[in-house]
């Protein structure tokens, strides 16, 4: 399997959070590896959601300590995460509705043409890179880059995020909840998405609760339970989904 | 397991280029405007008349101003009400400072615009570090700024009858005639350099909203905040400039009227904040922020301007003026959001 023991991209050690006397995350070890798509699985109040966002900088952890590329990190805010490689894609909070795709693909990294202090967009060269990607996710049909992205379907919307971490080189895509509310097809097309992030060396974090969707597309499952890991190691190919449901549920495992 | 190959559902075919432009949201004003010209002119033929034209964008400029900057400030997702205290604010201290001699006028200009830079910041901070909505800010900003005015100048409007010998007075609102004769400039169009002013600054902010980084990320703020500071924008440092920006064009606005009109009066300006805001959202700017258009406003200036000057001409009674607005606004915002669901359904 693509990167199944590759070098290691981020490695989480003995993370812990606490809101109040809440313990949410309870010494948590997680290491992620080039080019691997894991899916993260556990019931509501698991902690998977405190991880993701501790990974990507959207809530500061207690203790315990990140290491990307061998290198200990600080993640203090969603600009930390980006700038050591990490995108996250919230469904409906990652772009701005009333922008074009090319203006949201290139937000905050805008492509400027003229002389300094009197520059303006690069609208033709950001529209020229916006149009490749939607060819390369693969909804370039009848979407010109400049439509804007209120008028697209949330499919759509979900590519257009996944391409703009493909485009700045994104090391790890979280993706959280991605298939929430998409039609069938619009799901295959999300799924289909992450499979080319991964195969162009992308490593992926795919959340959902729906565990079919997860089969579909992770290389490995990591189950969460109670603030910790309670298994990181298995392989759609091996496991069945029954099985699976047993460990997050915490029902003994069935020799 | 399902085709995984298989692409996104295929989308709906694109508007045509008609249908598009329709869906503009300076369509429904252009409309407007054209056909209360057609309206005022057939009932009136003088409504057309050079006279009559510089007359009304004489008026139409001074609240202009204002206009243009709330249009950004909006599309960022604040409004400002304090802009009318600083219409009225401004020239009175630009004329106290240059009646009891401290400083010439280009000086006393300058200070009140840094004043008004200032006012604006403050807003600015209190609405971005403090997360205080900017109708109660600038609520207390508009009492704050209209008691200073009226304090410093115990309620009396201050003198300004030297102002036409002065350069600055010719730069901001120099008249220049077209076409006329005489003083009057008879049966020429006669216009200000405040008109001239008016323009530069409207494609200069029409440039700035659609074709720079700045004016990307003023439509990101009031868009979508958290996905704009998730991309790096800096949120609140765009709304300050801004924030800024629309004070120091109220204090500019101001100083123009006071030189023209010669009288700066502490009162000046009351109620223009609501008459600013129906001009913008007229022209197709959205209250809650993200979307703006310069083109709609200066069309939104044009149709309460010449509305105000038409219903005159016509024979209609100025006090009936406010209905007409009012009607305006509601049938506008009934007719975006007619829009706004035909063609941006789920946004």
């Amino acid at each position: 399997m693509a990167g199944a023991n590759g070098d290691i991209l981020v490695d989480m050690r003995n993370i812990e959070k606490s809101y109040g006397g809440v313990h949410a995350l309870r010494g948590v070890n997680l290491s992620i590896r080039r080019g691997e798509i894991v899916g993260l699985l556990g019931d509501n109040g698991a902690g998977k959601s405190t991880l993701i966002k501790v990974l990507s900088g959207a809530v500061p952890y207690t203790s315990g300590e990140i290491v990307i590329k061998g290198r200990p990190v600080r993640m203090r805010s969603t600009l930390d995460a980006i700038a050591n490689g990490i995108e996250t894609i919230y469904q409906d909070s990652a772009l701005v509705p009333q922008l074009s795709i090319a203006r949201n693909l290139f937000l905050g990294r805008e492509l400027r043409k003229g002389p300094r202090f009197l520059d303006r967009l690069d609208l033709d060269r950001m529209n020229g890179v916006a149009a490749e990607l939607l060819r390369r996710v693969g909804i370039s049909k009848n979407i010109p880059p400049t439509t804007p992205i209120g008028s697209l379907s949330g499919g759509e919307r979900q590519a257009v995020a996944i391409a703009r971490a493909m485009y700045f080189e994104s090391d790890l895509i979280i993706l959280d909840e991605p298939t929430n509310n998409l039609g069938v097809a619009e799901t295959q097309g999300v799924l289909r998405f992450v499979r080319e992030a991964r195969d162009t060396g992308h490593s992926c974090v795919f959340i959902a609760h729906n565990i079919h969707h997860v089969f579909q597309v992770v290389d490995r499952i990591v189950v969460m339970r109670r603030g910790t890991i309670v298994s990181d190691d298995l392989s759609p190919r091996t496991s069945s989904i029954q099985e699976v449901e047993d460990i997050i549920t915490g029902e003994p495992v069935a020799a | 397991m399902a085709n995984s190959t298989s692409a996104l559902p295929a989308h709906p075919p694109r508007p045509g280029a008609l249908r598009a432009f329709v869906s503009k949201p300076e369509f429904g004003p252009l409309v407007l405007l054209v056909g209360m010209i057609v309206v005022f002119t057939s009932i009136n033929p003088a409504f057309l008349s050079l006279t009559n034209i510089g007359n009304a964008l004489t008026f139409t400029v001074e609240l202009g101003f204002i206009a243009l900057a709330m249009t950004l400030l909006m599309t960022a997702g604040e409004f400002d009400l304090s802009v009318g205290s600083v219409f009225g604010f401004a020239p009175v201290v630009m004329w106290t400072l240059v009646n009891t001699g401290t400083m010439p006028l280009g000086l006393a200009f300058l200070v009140a615009l840094l004043l008004a830079l200032g006012i604006g910041l403050i807003s600015g901070l209190f609405v971005t570090r403090l997360a205080i909505p900017s109708f109660l800010v600038t609520l207390g900003m508009l009492l704050v700024v209209r008691g200073t005015a009226l304090w410093l100048t115990d309620g009396f409007p201050q003198r300004t009858w030297n102002a036409g010998e002065q350069w600055l007075a010719q730069v901001l609102v120099g008249e220049i005639c077209m076409g006329g004769e005489g003083v009057g400039c008879a049966g020429g169009l006669r216009i200000y350099m405040s008109l001239i002013w008016f323009a530069i600054i409207a494609v200069a902010f029409h440039y700035l909203l659609t074709g720079t980084r700045f004016g990307n990320w003023i439509q990101a703020t009031g868009g979508n905040p958290g996905a704009a500071r998730n991309r790096g924008v800096k949120t609140g440092r765009v709304k300050i400039i801004l924030f800024m920006l629309s004070a120091l064009l109220a204090a500019f606005a101001g100083a123009i009227s006071s030189i023209r009109v010669s009288a700066a009066n502490p009162n000046s300006g009351t109620g223009y904040e609501l008459e600013v805001i129906a001009m913008v959202v007229i022209g197709g700017t959205v209250l809650t922020g993200g979307r703006g258009t310069i083109v709609g406003t200066v069309l939104g200036v044009l149709i309460l301007r010449l509305m105000r000057n038409g219903i005159v001409m016509i024979g209609v009674p100025g006090l009936a003026y406010n209905i007409f607005i009012g009607a305006i606004i509601l049938g506008m915002m009934a007719l975006h959001s007619g829009l706004e669901r035909r063609h941006n359904p789920g946004t």
